[in-house]
């Protein structure tokens, strides 16, 4: 399982994920937005 | 003291005179590294910190109904944008230069180290630009109170983390951390990614959605 405070390798790859998932919500939002 | 860590088990060097030459053996009886617990706990408390903000900011936009930004007021979300560009590659090169450590490359740790501190520093000066020319104040509504108080404390972390990337900058430059032993590489490096994760939900919730 992820524990970002394991490793900075896993704290980094949170940080990808987190990045992503924040993307996918701003792209819902513009789109919702735009309609 | 002498008491305590004898019972503990432990031996001690003794000079002739019979002090000693070494302070004793701290006690561990955490299975989990001492410093890397120090820091979980500190940055799961930073997490219900940043909560109680959050709370106040969806209590304001969502149960207060209020418009966001407040009338009249406008967020430049193009440059918080590039900021946070910004922000999340110096998680990249502060992972570069973890990778470094690991590898025995030096260069690659130091340039790594360097370029997160000169990015941080960068995002902090940006944000202060911004806040120069907002264009309005924490006084002027309550929206205005909480878009600081959020992008505020985030900065003031950002601010911790260049202290902590400070340190290990100018300890990779004297020739500190090796492959095996580079705690103080990886300990501001999670720290690092936390503040980047923040920021991304901040840049999201306040100037996205």
């Amino acid at each position: 399982m992820l524990n970002p405070f394991r490793s900075e390798q896993e704290a980094f790859r949170f940080l990808l994920y987190v990045g992503a998932a924040a993307a996918i919500i701003a792209g819902v939002a513009l789109i919702l937005r735009a309609i | 003291m002498e008491s305590a860590s004898l019972a503990a088990g432990h031996e001690h060097e003794h000079s002739p005179e019979g002090k000693h030459e070494h302070p004793p053996e701290a006690n561990q009886s955490s299975r989990v590294d001492a410093q890397y617990l120090g820091m979980l706990l500190f940055i799961i408390s930073e997490v219900m910190l940043f909560g109680a903000f959050f709370t106040a900011y969806f209590f304001i936009r969502v149960v207060g109904d209020s418009p966001w930004p407040a009338e009249g007021t406008e967020l430049p979300v193009a440059i918080a944008g590039i900021n946070t560009a910004i922000l999340v590659s110096s998680s990249f090169t502060m992972h570069w230069a973890l990778e470094g450590a690991r590898n025995e490359n030096r260069r690659a740790m130091q340039v790594g180290l360097l370029t997160t501190t000169l990015l941080g520093l960068a995002f902090l000066c940006i944000q202060i630009n911004e806040y120069v020319h907002l264009g309005f104040a924490p006084s002027d509504s309550a929206q205005g109170s909480i878009f600081y108080s959020l992008t505020g404390l985030h900065g003031a972390h950002v601010f911790i983390g260049l202290l902590l990337l400070t340190f290990a900058t100018t300890r990779a430059f004297r020739g500190h951390f090796s492959a095996k032993e580079h705690r103080g590489v990886e300990i501001p490096g999670i720290y690092w990614h936390f503040v980047d994760v923040m920021w991304i939900v901040v840049y999201t919730t306040i100037y996205v959605v």
